[in-house]
């Protein structure tokens, strides 16, 4: 399939149109009600002028009296003011991995994280939130930005769907490059393995604000969770090209499977602690499911 | 290009290849595999090798056993042996009798295959020289087989497997044996050279091995420092019968008639009967039955004789022929069952008479059973050219009647009167009136004749030399002699038949029938063919330049004639018929005969009586005098690569 014609490239290659019937049902939800910067359909914590009422609380010299509510001053004869919410819009800021590493597995993490952002950003862009897609490898490499609408889907698709998973990953000069490049308030959903030599701390750090819900999507292979290895091994980094040579024994498979455990839990422990949410998932596993009970369960969808 | 110690560099390469393969294995090739982050593996490998347990213990394991497995190898290249005999180097005589007792097969397969292979054992035991050393320890030995004759196999050599050889060189022989000269020869070799011989004579002197039956010889005769011989007996029984004389012999008056007359000895205890069987040319032609009574104690009581029994056949056979005459029974040596003659046909003899005229002498000579007589005057003979005369052969016997030619062709001579010059006999003097003192009445020239009244008016005084046979003696001088001299016989009568009384006696035909006869067995080509073992063939007058050999055991010799037209064929080492083919000529068969009543004894003894000491047997046989320890130390080494691998993967996999 030629280049030239990206176009052809579908939405439908990702999720089915089953899928998509389901997701149209689901929104974007922020556990911090944040202000965004249109008059959308989020709660906002400022309030305003507004349809959905918050509260009453007492007069104050200098307060507008439009918002005096006179049926209370009618029944109490005191003066109250009606406090309204203000639905503000969300900036939903997916931040996927696609250096190599995303590559291996089967089925491919990539195919997998892919899937998830499409669902993810459908689920943004019809509930007229604004999305970002940024994919990074060592450095970000493309961005969408600023996206709000049915419009923008067929362009994340096709964005997703012809950028190849290789290179390096430079994890923390892309968290700083995506911090910088965030503006307003919303939610930031990072897609990758977290399979990171030089450690994610310091990254995700830079990702984790006031203005903004982080949550952390880890996509591990199979082959990862249980690796299925024998014999006397060369096992060689497919990003960095480091070798580790290893004979495969039931020991060394133990202490993998711990190593692996503990690495998760620190990552979870990580994000709990920044008041972030974490996410373990298989590639092996459906990505409906996934989005449709586990996201839900977790509150980043509604 | 000589190899010091080529077996060294192939243990060492024994030892190395494998373990060099070892450890080539022990690198093990690994399968590459992409993965998408060694992160956790690299962890896990660190945490495996944190928390396996003797961690640091392992790593050093391995050295450990590499170490061990080096320190194997080297120990085992230095060659080292448990001396269970402590002290210098020793040299040893190993002296192997390869005589015909010990053919017997009493042990099998028989006794010198057991002498040889208790002397391998011994050589087994010898202390060899450390690789590397100061000093020379190692013992020393050479290997001398010996029967009648002693051969050296091997010089003094520290190198086992050059005794090995030597001692598996050694073949069987039928001879008598005779230490001797093995003795004298070892004591030739174990002389130390140089001028240091004074400085460790008792470490010089070479120890004697003796493996033997004890059945020597001439072990009387021989003197022995003490200790100087260990004796290793080899052998069991004693029960064996041998044919130890046999003589076949033709009639003279019936000359197709032959007459074999054997003896046939018992050395065991017991009576036994035997077949004893005679054949000519491989026909038999008689078997008879003959009880041997088994050996007795002497009259004296000291030394038990063997039953003895004389067998005699009588056939008749013109032609010529191989006899053999063999007991039927096998028992434990097979060499002293049959022994083998030579008959000759029947010869008739041509005499020369050289007379001016003797009418008695020659009527006397007409009277033997004789081919031709030529009568031939004096001045006749003297005009025949010797040497021609001497080629030609045509007269066996020349009869001399008082006459000395000048020259005298080679034959066989019976003299009368003058005595022929140059035979080293002088007759200074004429005597009268002598008698007949004393005559040797066994002797064959006189058998049956009676010399009493032999009287002669006119002799010679003989003066003979020493080794001249005195047949007859007058009362001043011999009257009869007989003489070898230049390749000829000579019967000398030191007076003129006609001077005498002699022909009026009846001696005088007997004499001259004796006389002509006994020359006669003189004759027969003049080579003897019976022979005892290791006695040589002896061929003269050989037209041909090489004769065929064909021995026993059906091999066959090229032997070459040497400038005086002789051959000689020595290696008669086993008993049988040889036959010796001439070119052109008939082939001639030789009897190689034990006959040997002291080797067809096969009693092993239990000690050798010396001249000076009696040795007895060693107590036990042979047994190792040391242990070479490298086989285990290569095995060690192996051992350890082995285990050292095995902790290898061990540790790679926990």
């Amino acid at each position: 399939m030629p280049a030239t014609k990206p176009t052809t490239r579908k939405l439908t290659e990702l999720l089915d149109s089953k899928f998509m019937a389901r997701l149209d049902s689901l929104d974007v939800l922020s556990r911090k009600i944040l202000q965004g910067k249109l008059q959308g359909e989020r709660r906002s914590k400022r309030r305003g002028q507004s349809v959905e009422f918050a509260d009453h609380r007492p007069y104050v010299v200098g307060d507008d009296l439009r918002f005096v509510d006179w049926n209370i001053y009618g029944r109490l004869e005191q003066l109250f003011l009606k406090l309204f919410l203000e639905e503000q819009d969300l900036t939903v800021h997916l931040l996927v991995d696609t250096s190599a590493s995303m590559g291996m597995g089967e089925p491919a993490k990539a195919t997998f994280a892919k899937r998830l952002t499409a669902a993810l950003g459908y689920v943004s862009l019809v509930n007229n939130n604004r999305l970002s897609i940024s994919l990074f490898a060592d450095g970000l490499r493309t961005q969408l930005t600023h996206m709000r609408g049915r419009n923008y889907l067929p362009q994340m698709a096709e964005m997703l769907l012809t950028t190849d998973c290789d290179g390096f990953s430079d994890f923390e000069k892309a968290c700083r490059d995506a911090a910088t490049s965030r503006i307003g308030s919303g939610i930031t959903i990072v897609v990758s393995d977290f399979l990171f030599k030089q450690g994610y701390e310091a990254a995700l750090r830079r990702l984790i604000g006031a203005r903004y819900d982080l949550y952390v999507i880890q996509v591990l292979s199979p082959q990862e969770i249980e690796p299925e290895l024998g014999g006397d091994l060369k096992l060689r980094d497919i990003e960095d090209g480091d070798a580790a040579e290893i004979t495969v024994s039931s020991a060394l498979l133990k202490y993998y499977k711990r190593n692996l455990a503990a690495y998760c839990s620190e990552l979870n422990d990580f994000c709990t602690r920044r008041g972030a949410v974490y996410v373990r998932t298989n590639s092996a596993d459906s990505v409906e499911s996934l989005v449709l009970n586990y996201l839900r369960r977790v509150r980043l969808l509604r | 290009m000589q190899w010091l110690s080529p077996l060294f560099g192939l243990y060492a390469a024994a030892v190395a290849i494998p373990l060099l393969l070892v450890l080539y294995f022990l690198k093990l090739k690994r399968h590459e595999m992409l993965v998408s982050s060694t992160l956790l593996w690299k962890r896990a490998v660190q945490d495996l090798q944190v928390n396996a347990p003797f961690q640091k213990l392992r790593r050093n394991l391995l050295l450990l056993l590499q170490l061990l497995a080096l320190i194997a190898m080297l120990l085992a290249l230095a060659g080292p042996m448990i001396a269970l005999d402590k002290g210098p180097g020793q040299r040893y005589v190993i002296l192997i009798d390869r005589s015909a007792s010990m053919n017997a097969t009493d042990v099998a397969p028989h006794r010198l295959t057991e002498a040889k292979k208790q002397a391998r054992v011994f050589v087994e035991s010898l202390r060899s020289g450390a690789v590397v050393s100061l000093r020379d320890r190692a013992d020393h030995a050479m290997v001398i087989a010996f029967d009648r004759h002693a051969k050296v196999m091997c010089n003094f050599t520290s190198d086992r497997r050059q005794l090995a050889a030597a001692i598996e060189a050694i073949e069987a022989g039928d001879g008598a044996s005779h230490l001797g000269e093995a003795v004298t020869v070892a004591r030739a070799f174990a002389q130390p050279s140089g001028g240091e011989a004074g400085a460790s004579s008792a470490e010089a002197r070479a120890k004697l091995v003796l493996f033997s039956d004890g059945r020597i010889r001439d072990v009387e005769t021989i003197v022995l420092a003490q200790d100087e011989l260990v004796f290793h007996r080899i052998g069991q029984v004693r029960d064996n019968i041998a044919i130890t004389a046999m003589k076949a012999r033709r009639s003279y008056e019936r000359p197709e008639q032959v007459e074999v007359f054997a003896s046939l000895a018992n050395y065991g205890t017991e009576s036994v009967t035997r077949d004893v069987q005679l054949g000519i040319d491989g026909d038999v032609r008689a078997v008879r039955s003959v009880t041997i009574p088994g050996r007795q104690a002497d009259s004296d009581g000291a030394t038990p004789v063997p039953g003895k029994v004389a067998v005699n056949f009588s056939l008749a056979h013109s032609g010529e022929g191989v006899l053999e005459v063999r007991q039927l029974t096998a028992d434990a040596l097979t060499c002293d069952d049959a022994a083998w003659g030579v008959l000759e046909p029947p010869e008739r003899l041509s005499v020369l008479l050289v007379t001016e005229g003797n009418p008695v002498l020659e009527s006397a000579l007409r009277a033997c059973p004789i081919e031709r007589l030529d009568p031939c005057t004096p001045a006749g003979f003297d005009a025949l050219d010797p040497a021609l005369f001497a080629m030609q052969s045509a007269y066996d016997v020349i009869v001399l009647d008082n006459h000395a030619p000048a020259r005298l062709p080679r034959c066989r001579y019976l003299t009368f009167g003058v005595v022929p010059s140059g035979i080293d006999v002088n007759s200074p003097r004429a005597l009268e009136n002598q008698v007949i003192v004393d005559w040797r009445s066994r002797h064959p020239v006189l058998q049956h004749a009676n010399l009493t009244n032999l009287f002669a008016a006119q002799s010679r005084m003989l003066e003979l030399p020493r080794d001249a046979d005195v047949l007859a003696e007058f009362n001043e001088s011999p009257a009869l002699a007989l003489l070898h001299r230049r390749g000829s016989t000579f019967l000398l009568a030191g007076f003129d038949v006609l001077q005498s009384n002699w022909p009026f006696e009846p001696s005088f035909v007997l004499f001259c029938y004796n006389a002509l006869n006994f020359l006669a067995t003189q004759t027969g080509g003049g080579e003897q063919h019976e022979l005892s073992v290791a006695e040589p063939i002896a061929l003269d007058d050989i037209s041909a330049e090489t004769v065929t050999v064909t021995c026993p055991d059906a091999s066959e010799v090229e032997v070459q004639a040497d400038s005086g037209r002789g051959a000689r064929f020595p290696a008669t080492y086993r008993v049988g018929v040889y036959r010796v083919k001439i070119p052109d000529e008939a082939p001639r068969f030789y009897a190689v005969n034990l006959l040997d009543a002291a080797e067809s004894d096969i009693a092993p003894r239990s000690e050798l009586k010396l001249s000076n000491m009696t040795v007895a047997a060693a107590a036990q046989g042979m047994e190792r005098a040391n242990v070479p320890l490298w086989p285990v130390l290569v095995l060690a080494a192996l051992v350890l690569a082995c285990v050292e691998w095995v902790a290898y993967n061990l540790k790679a996999r926990i």
